[in-house]
C-alpha cells in the first residue's frame, strides 16, 4: 500500500479572517478587474442590490467556498489528474 | 447503453479544457451586433438531418377533445397530419387562451400573434409532412429567434434581436413547429421568473392567485405556458434544475438531456459546463417527440459531435416497447434508490418561525428557509407519493435496488462545490460587469462572487467534478439502470440526463391541488431509458393527465396575500406581484 503524502494543515482558518481583511481583498480584486461597486447605493433595502448586501454576500462566499474546495483531498492512487469538462469534441471528429 | 457509453462519456469529460476556443465568449458583441457568427445560421437553413418526414407518431389513445388546446403535442401532430384539425384553428385557440389568461399567468415575454397565424396559414395551405407541422410552441427567451427579441429577461439583452435561430429551435421550426412566443424566465436564467429588479412575474398554473407557490425556475414561463394550455410544449434550459424543477412544480414531464445531446449554439449561456437545453412537455411521449427533433450533432457546438447516434425516442415510448425490460440486458429495469429518496420528514421544531432580521438572506448561496407546517405537510405527501410511485413501477416489473451514496457524494454535491460554476458565468459576462454592475439587477451577487474564486480553487473544483462523475458511473450505474434523485444539482454538475415527471398531488400546503414531482437520472445518452420507463408509468397512472383549472374558476386561498388584483375573472390587467425572490434562491428555484 503506497503511503499518502502528508497534507500540511492551514495556518489560518478562513473563519478567523476579519471583515476588514476580506473587504480589502474584495475591493482590491474588483479594482484590478475594473469592476466598480460604488455605482450601487451604499445601503438601500428597496434597491435590487446595494453595496452592503453585495459585500456581505462576498464575505460569506469567501469564508466558505474557497476553503472547502481547497480542503478536498484527491486519491493519489486515482486516475491521472484532469479537469471537467473538456472541449475535446473537435478532436473526436471522424 | 452500458459500459461503452460510460467510458466514452468519461473520456469526453476528461481533458484539460480549452473552453475559450469553442464558446461564445464575446457576449457583449452578441448583444450589440447580433450574431457573432456571420454566415453561420446554426441549423437554421438545414433540414432536420436524419429524421423521417413522417415519424411513427404514437397512435391516438383517447377521443379527440373539443378544445384543441387539450391535445397533447403528439395528438396535435397526428391530427394536423391527418387533416383532422387545422393549424390556424390550433394557433387561434392557443392565442385566445394567451389573450384571456396570460395577464394573470405572465408566462410570456413576447407573443408573436401575427407571425404565428401567418405560419399556420402556410402550414394549412402546404400540408407539409414534417413531424411537427402546424404545432404551436413556446420558446424560452434565452433561445435565439431570428427577428424576435431575445432578452433572457435581463437589462443586458433587453433590446437584443438575433438574426439567426438557435440550432435547437431551428430544428423544431424546420420540423414544422410554429413559434407562439418567448417565455418569461429568471433573469439571465437564474431563479424563478421575475423582472430584472426581482419582482415576481410568472405564477404557477396550479395556484395562479397564490404568490407563495413557486412556478419553478428558471424556465418558469415555459412551464406555466404548457401547464396552462397556452402552448403544446415548450423549451427550457437547465444549469441547476431549470427544466426538472418547473416541470415538477407544474405537473409536467421535462427532460434534461446529457451534455452535448442538444446543441447549445444560439442560446445565451449562463455557464460553459452545465447549460443543457431540453423540452418541457405534458407527458413522456411529447417529451420524446420534442427531444427527437431537438437532439443531434451540430457543427456549431463541438460538444454535440462525436456522440453515439441519437436513439429512437419515439420507439422507446411506444406501448409495445417493453419499457420495463432493459433492451440490452433483457432483464428487468433496475431502479436504484438512494438513501434520501424515501426519507420521512421531521416536523419543524418551530412551526412558524419568524424571519431573523439580522440574517442577510440576499447573497447567501444557501438561503435560509423557514420550514413551515405547510412545507412539512408537502414533504410528507411527497414521501408518500415517492413510495407509491416505486410500488407502481415494481408492480409493472421493475426491480428496485437500494443503494448507498457514492463515496464522496456529500462533499462533492455540497453547495461549495456547486459554486464552482460561478466563475464561468462571471467570465462570460465580464465586460458587462466592468461596464455597469447595475445591469445585473437583483441577481448581481453571484456574478461578483464568481470573480472572487481563485483560479486554483476553480481548477481543483473542476478536478473534483470528475471524481464525482467517476463515482456515479462506477458505484451507482454499476448496479442499476436509472436512479432516484431528490435534487437536480448533482447530475447537472456532471452532465448526466435527468427526467422530471408528476407522481401525485397534495392540497395540504396551500388549499389548492399542487403537483408533486419525481426525478430519475440515467447513464450518459440513456434518455430513451428514462423516457421509456416514464411513458410506461404514465400508462399506468393519470397524474400527467390532470390539468389546472383556469384562473377564473379559482378563488384565492384564505389568508393568502397573493389574491387577485385584477378583474374578478383574473383576466384584466397586469398583476405585478409585490414579493421579490431571494437573490440566491437558486437551490430551490433553479437556474
Amino acid at each position: 500500500m503506497a503511503r499518502r503524502p502528508s497534507t500540511p494543515r492551514s495556518v489560518t482558518s478562513s473563519q478567523e479572517v476579519t471583515d476588514e481583511q476580506l473587504d480589502a481583498y474584495i475591493h482590491t480584486r474588483l479594482a484590478l478587474l475594473g469592476v466598480d461597486l460604488s455605482v450601487l447605493p451604499a445601503e438601500d433595502e428597496d434597491a435590487p442590490a446595494d453595496q452592503r448586501r453585495i459585500m456581505a454576500s462576498a464575505r460569506r462566499f469567501l469564508r466558505s467556498t474557497p476553503g472547502a474546495i481547497a480542503d478536498f483531498e484527491f486519491d493519489p492512487l486515482g486516475p491521472a489528474p484532469a479537469i471537467y469538462p473538456a472541449e475535446v469534441s473537435a478532436r473526436n471528429r471522424g | 447503453m452500458g459500459k461503452l457509453n460510460r467510458r466514452r462519456f468519461l473520456e469526453r469529460m476528461t481533458a484539460l479544457t480549452a473552453t475559450a476556443a469553442a464558446t461564445p465568449g464575446a457576449l457583449g458583441a452578441i448583444s450589440r451586433a447580433g450574431s457573432r457568427f456571420p454566415g453561420e445560421t446554426g441549423a437554421g437553413s438545414r433540414a432536420v438531418a436524419g429524421r423521417p418526414d413522417e415519424p411513427d407518431l404514437p397512435p391516438a389513445g383517447r377521443p379527440q377533445p373539443a378544445d384543441p388546446t387539450e391535445l397533447t403535442l403528439a395528438e396535435a401532430a397526428r391530427l394536423l397530419r391527418d387533416g383532422d384539425v387545422g393549424a390556424v384553428e390550433l394557433v387561434e385557440a392557443y392565442l385566445a387562451r394567451i389573450g384571456r389568461w396570460d395577464p394573470r399567468y405572465q408566462a410570456f415575454n413576447t407573443v408573436v400573434s401575427q407571425a404565428a397565424l401567418e405560419a399556420a396559414r402556410t402550414a394549412d395551405r402546404t400540408r407539409g409532412r414534417a413531424p411537427l407541422t402546424g404545432v404551436p410552441l413556446a420558446i424560452k427567451d434565452n433561445y435565439f429567434t431570428a427577428g424576435v427579441r431575445t432578452t433572457a429577461n435581463s437589462f443586458i439583452f433587453e433590446d437584443f434581436v438575433p438574426d439567426f435561430d438557435a440550432t435547437s429551435w431551428a430544428r423544431l421550426r424546420d420540423a414544422g413547429a410554429i413559434l407562439l412566443g418567448k417565455t418569461q424566465m429568471g433573469p439571465l436564467a437564474t431563479t424563478a421568473a421575475s423582472t430584472p429588479t426581482g419582482e415576481r412575474t410568472t405564477v404557477n398554473a396550479w395556484a395562479p392567485h397564490h404568490d407563495g407557490v413557486s412556478p419553478g425556475g428558471s424556465s418558469s414561463g415555459s412551464a406555466t405556458a404548457v401547464a396552462a394550455r397556452m402552448a403544446a410544449s415548450s423549451t427550457g434550459t437547465q444549469t441547476g434544475g431549470s427544466i426538472t424543477n418547473p416541470s415538477n412544480a407544474q405537473g409536467l414531464t421535462g427532460i434534461k438531456p446529457t451534455m452535448g445531446r442538444v446543441s447549445l449554439h444560439g442560446i445565451l449561456p449562463l455557464t460553459y459546463t452545465r447549460d443543457h437545453p431540453g423540452p418541457l412537455a405534458r407527458d413522456a411521449v411529447d417529451a420524446a417527440l420534442m427531444l427527437q427533433v431537438m437532439a443531434g450533432p451540430d457543427p456549431a457546438d463541438p460538444r454535440s459531435l462525436g456522440l453515439p447516434p441519437v436513439p429512437d425516442y419515439l420507439g422507446a415510448v411506444r406501448e409495445d416497447a417493453g419499457a420495463l425490460t432493459h433492451p440490452e440486458r433483457r432483464g428487468a429495469v433496475r431502479i436504484g434508490v438512494l438513501p434520501d429518496f424515501l426519507d420521512e420528514p421531521e416536523p419543524p421544531e418551530d412551526p412558524e418561525p419568524d424571519p431573523d432580521p439580522d440574517v442577510d438572506r440576499i447573497g447567501s448561496s444557501f438561503p435560509r428557509r423557514e420550514r413551515t407546517q405547510a412545507a412539512y405537510r408537502r414533504e410528507v405527501a411527497t414521501a408518500e407519493a415517492r413510495r407509491r410511485m416505486l410500488a407502481t413501477l415494481e408492480e409493472m416489473g421493475a426491480e428496485t435496488v437500494e443503494l448507498d451514496f457514492p463515496t464522496r457524494w456529500e462533499t462533492l454535491t455540497s453547495f461549495n462545490f456547486n459554486n464552482v460554476r460561478l466563475p464561468e458565468r462571471s467570465e462570460i459576462f465580464l465586460e458587462h460587469l466592468r461596464d455597469d454592475v447595475r445591469k445585473f439587477g437583483v441577481s448581481l451577487a453571484p456574478w461578483i462572487n464568481g470573480l472572487l474564486l481563485p483560479a486554483a480553487e476553480y481548477v481543483r473544483g473542476s478536478r473534483a467534478r470528475l471524481v464525482l462523475l467517476r463515482e456515479i458511473l462506477d458505484e451507482v450505474f454499476g448496479r442499476c439502470d436509472l436512479v432516484t434523485q431528490t435534487a437536480p444539482f448533482p447530475f447537472d454538475m456532471v452532465g448526466l440526463p435527468l427526467i422530471g415527471f408528476p407522481i401525485g398531488f397534495e392540497t395540504g400546503s396551500t388549499g389548492y391541488p399542487r403537483p408533486i414531482g419525481g426525478m430519475f437520472g440515467a447513464e450518459p445518452y440513456a434518455e430513451h431509458h428514462l423516457l421509456a420507463v416514464i411513458a410506461a408509468y404514465q400508462r399506468a397512472t393519470d397524474w400527467h393527465l390532470r390539468r389546472p383549472a383556469d384562473p377564473g374558476e379559482l378563488r384565492p386561498a384564505e389568508g393568502d396575500g397573493g389574491g387577485p388584483r385584477d378583474g374578478a375573472d383574473g383576466s384584466r390587467g397586469r398583476d405585478r406581484s409585490p414579493g421579490r425572490y431571494d437573490l440566491f434562491d437558486v437551490m430551490e428555484r433553479g437556474e
